[in-house]
């Protein structure tokens, strides 16, 4: 196990140095702490120097990652070899950004062709969309866009659509685009009332066509599309849903026509998807065009992923760094902090990516692991969570890793009010991460202050800096986090890719679903029993 | 007087050779225009019915000529006559008349904005005097609107100026009922309330038409009573299909616009949308019909130029229906007395496009016939020769032009708008 191996024992008892040194104390007026710790690569800067590290903890870390054939696990997922063990697949999100002109063969078969084709059929559908001659049942122009879908099929594209909205050209802005996740339906019967229904188009995201949540809002706006418009369900299939997926046959079945459905492959995992056809509420946001910019970035983080040395290589340092905080310094609890309203979305993809990937405690030989891995995450607009959760960050108990994420520059080309409100929230991200950083000292009056004003700092935290936030950089930078998370997986020995821990739930659901509906009193828990009986008694004094 | 005319538009075309043909001597700017270009190929002549045998003729007699590059001009009268996005030009002008310091008349006819006028006359200084009259040019008659105008308003600030502008436009006065003088910003915004009520009628009346399809009232019989009532009046109240051309729907937009910066919302942006929704209604009317299956099907278009009497295709509900036609896989045959041309210089030889000469060839085989304009040719269709032509005999008349009777009466569906 990884534990017992020498570079992590020689990092326990680095750590216990470590530990007892108060991060304010790291940074010596004669060095140049930030220039020591921090990394940039195009558009892109890590900077690493408010983490309670040395030189002596990154070179332990990187011997870490060598002693865990770090090197040989990029080239296996690069080379489309079967990553996902468990369910005996690549994890090709990689090959999705591949340049139009690449060629990637996998098990005999041009995988990098098959993305281009199908990216071809998606752009298609695009422009037909977007020049507004995609029609509705009455032959009026789509004008709006529904996106059905859950998890991976849903929150990649929404960020990307939150993050790079003003990248929407004037030609295609009569276009709305919604997104609706939520089993309860709590979403469409907000959304529907306001719509019409023969300018909307359902687009419905499911990787197996068989999800509940997606399905039953897809049936829900199919039913809501029939009583409106007297037409045949044929009518309303051909001309008002379009599903993304990987099983043709199960969303045949379901209604949807093969000129309107757009392909996926089982190597593209859900929560790595928005690369793909998956991102087609992106490319109708931003056009195609800024679609495939957002690819570009992503395939410029692959390579300098795949082909930078590790100790100036961003993802794998991020990567380390947060592994030093979780298993050696025992930080457990991550907090994302975006200081850019269009990165809003940007706390909840993560927790997916973050803790579906490395929410495991069983290794890749399937034996029970004795050390930590994913931390528990969460985030917010920093700005918004200054008045919420940083309370806890400066003056709780827990230790929390903090990333922050900003853009340099922003309002290039608008007002003074707009500028100055960027450079106040840069302002506000810069002073947060110093005063959790080195603590209450930050205030030039040295005056022992009363207990409760008291700041102690020395809570690590990441600042990642885009020179602006464009596709590309968004591209890289959610690339960026994909291989930091990859990198982790590699250092646990766990298999990122598989999501067994999410299956068990949907099959009690549906037992549980029989039994509110026809009460077949399977023996089950005093709580849930008593749950479900309280449950039905209030439904049933509803209804008298 | 020597009169110097700016802009390649159809009103100043229209303004130099009306001016011209009473006497003045006319020399036109073209401006942005091509002055090399053989008046024979310029569209917005050739398009204009009468106008290009008009404009050589006066060009024959020497009393019209187009100004080349940086030859020098004198004239006692500057006519603008640009476009409405035309305004740093105009002001261009304004700074060389200055710099001239001859003391000019500058008539304005061009729809920059309220106030624009004012603003001219700032940048030209007290050399001159600029008034405004607003161009009342009906696209297919402008030459008879011009020399015949029933009424005439001008927009002058200075009395000065008054009885040079009468002495300019003194032909055309004679017979005049009515001649309404005004303050150019008053006769600026006169222009454009004008141009937004006749664009409101047609967007109410199309409104109207499209309620009647759906509670099955004729609108033609709505429409005659309401126009017989005398506080309405018959004019720019028949439903179809959209308006278009360039002067018109310019004029809609920028007033528009002018209402929304002002006052956040106007009735007039959502007539705009709303006659843009309409001029897809043939379209529309076809998919339905068919439930939406086009693909392989051929179908007729008669008429493309935005109204009969022109060849222009500037923003013509022909376009959106082709578009839309041709995006579905459909088989467009089009035929327009006029407008052939310019659909060729847009669409150039499309795989789904043909181009009929003959209104009668173009349905051969079709599944359906759209009438778009209401060229007098169309009127009166033998219908027994149609039936027999068309492949399935369904007429979508968006003029509401055709005897919808007779139609019927020879084994048509016939789909008008609101009838």
């Amino acid at each position: 196990m990884v534990s017992s191996i020498k570079a992590w024992v020689g990092l326990q008892s680095h750590a216990e140095e470590m530990q007892s040194i108060h991060l304010k104390n790291l940074f010596h007026p004669s060095e140049d702490r930030f220039g020591a710790f921090s990394f940039s690569f195009d558009h892109y800067l890590l900077d690493l120097s408010k983490q309670r590290i040395t030189e002596e903890t990154l070179s332990k870390l990187l011997l870490l990652a060598e002693q865990q054939g770090l090197a040989g696990w990029i080239s296996k997922l690069f080379n489309g070899e079967k990553v996902n063990d468990s369910e005996r697949r690549a994890a090709l999100h990689s090959a999705l950004r591949l340049p139009e002109n690449a060629t990637l063969c996998v098990d005999e078969q041009d995988v990098a062709q098959d993305v281009q084709a199908s990216l071809l059929k998606m752009h298609g559908l695009v422009e037909q969309i977007q020049q507004a001659q995609w029609r509705g049942f009455d032959g009026s122009p789509i004008r709006c866009v529904v996106s059905i879908g859950v998890g991976g099929s849903s929150l990649g594209p929404l960020m990307a659509c939150t993050a790079l909205e003003q990248y929407t050209g004037a030609d295609i802005r009569h276009l709305d685009v919604h997104f609706v996740s939520s089993m309860d339906g709590s979403e469409l019967e907000k959304l529907l009332p306001n719509l019409d229904p023969a300018t909307t188009l359902f687009i419905v995201a499911s990787k197996s066509f068989t999800t509940v949540d997606t399905l039953a809002n897809a049936n829900t706006a199919r039913q809501w599309l029939l009583s409106a418009s007297h037409q045949s369900i044929d009518l309303i299939n051909q001309h008002h849903f379009i599903a993304v997926t990987a099983r043709p046959d199960q969303a045949l079945t379901w209604g949807v026509p093969e000129k309107n459905q757009l392909l996926l492959w089982d190597w593209v995992g859900g929560r790595y998807s928005l690369w793909s056809v998956v991102g087609l509420p992106i490319a109708l946001k931003i056009g195609m065009q800024n679609f495939r910019e957002m690819l570009a970035g992503a395939h410029a983080m692959d390579e300098h992923f795949r082909d930078t040395p590790f100790e100036k290589n961003l993802p794998v340092l991020l990567a380390l760094v947060s592994v030093w905080n979780i298993n050696f310094l025992n930080i457990h609890a991550h907090a994302i902090l975006p200081y850019d309203g269009r990165l809003s979305q940007l706390p909840a993809y993560l927790e997916q990516l973050e803790m579906e990937s490395n929410g495991k405690s069983i290794n890749r030989q399937g034996e029970r692991i004795e050390y930590r891995t994913c931390p528990v995450l969460w985030g917010q607009v920093g700005s918004s969570a200054q008045h919420a959760f940083y309370q806890l960050l400066h003056q709780g108990t827990e230790p929390v890793m903090c990333d922050f994420i900003m853009a340099a520059m922003r309002y290039e080309s608008e007002g003074e009010e707009l500028k100055e409100q960027h450079q106040l929230s840069l302002a506000n991200c810069l002073a947060q991460s110093r005063l959790l950083a080195i603590g209450e000292s930050v205030s030039d009056s040295e005056e022992q202050q009363s207990n409760y004003k008291h700041y102690d700092g020395n809570q690590s935290s990441t600042t990642i800096m885009l020179d602006t936030l464009t596709p590309e950089t968004f591209g890289g930078l959610i690339a960026m986090y994909e291989h930091k998370v990859f990198v982790q997986s590699v250092i646990w020995d766990i298999n990122p890719f598989d999501q067994w821990g999410v299956e068990q739930g949907k099959k009690v659901a549906s037992s549980l679903l029989a039994e509110l509906r026809n009460g077949r009193n399977e023996v089950l828990d005093s709580s849930t029993n008593g749950l479900l009986r309280y449950v039905k008694s209030r439904q049933q004094r509803g209804v008298s | 007087m020597n009169i110097c005319i700016y802009g390649s538009s159809l009103s100043a075309w229209v303004a130099a050779t009306c001016l011209a043909k009473v006497g003045h001597a006319v020399v036109i700017d073209e401006v942005m225009g091509d002055s090399k270009q053989a008046i024979t190929d310029v569209s917005v002549i050739r398009d204009e019915p009468g106008l290009l045998t008009e404009v050589l003729c006066q060009i024959k007699e020497g009393r019209l000529s187009r100004r080349q590059q940086h030859s020098k001009v004198t004239a006692d009268v500057h006519w603008l006559a640009l476009q409405p996005n035309e305004q740093q030009l105009a002001e261009r002008v304004m700074d060389d008349l200055r710099l001239n310091g001859a003391r000019v008349l500058v008539v304005n006819q061009c729809n920059f904005k309220v106030g624009a006028t004012e603003g001219l006359q700032l940048s030209l200084g007290g050399g001159g005097d600029v008034v405004y009259m607003p161009d009342n040019l009906q696209e297919g008659l402008a030459l008879q609107g011009f020399m015949q105008p029933s009424r005439i308003i001008l927009g002058i600030d200075k009395k000065a100026a008054v009885d040079k502008t009468k002495a300019v436009l003194q032909a055309f006065t004679s017979d005049l009922d009515c001649l309404q003088l005004m303050s150019s910003r008053e006769a600026e915004f006169t222009k454009f309330a004008i141009t937004g009520m006749l664009a409101l009628r047609i967007g109410y009346i199309n409104e109207l038409a499209n309620l009647a399809d759906l509670l099955q009232v004729d609108i033609n019989i709505v429409q005659e009573s309401m126009g017989a009532d005398p506080r309405i009046g018959s004019h720019y109240l028949s439903p179809g299909c959209g308006f278009g051309g360039q002067n018109f729907d310019a004029y809609v937009q920028k007033f528009s616009g002018i209402l929304q910066k002002e006052r956040q919302q106007s009735l007039l942006k959502t007539v705009i949308e709303e006659n843009e929704v309409q001029k897809e209604l043939l379209f529309r009317k076809l998919w339905q019909h068919y439930q939406g299956k086009l693909t392989g099907k051929v179908v007729a278009l008669w008429g493309a130029s935005f109204k009969p009497g022109t060849g222009s295709i500037d923003n013509a509900p022909s376009i959106k229906i082709i578009d839309a036609l041709i995006s579905q896989g459909v088989q467009v045959n089009v035929h327009d007395p006029e407008a052939l041309g310019h659909l060729i210089n847009h669409y150039g030889q499309h795989p789904l496009i043909n181009y009929s000469e003959n209104h009668l060839t173009a349905v051969e085989g079709t599944d359906a016939v759209l009438l778009v304009t209401e060229w007098p040719i169309y009127k009166s269709p033998d219908y027994k020769r149609l039936v027999a032509l068309m492949r399935v005999p369904l007429l979508i008349d968006g003029r509401n032009m055709l005897d919808k009777r007779q139609a019927k009466k020879n084994g048509f569906t016939y789909l008008g708008v609101g009838r």
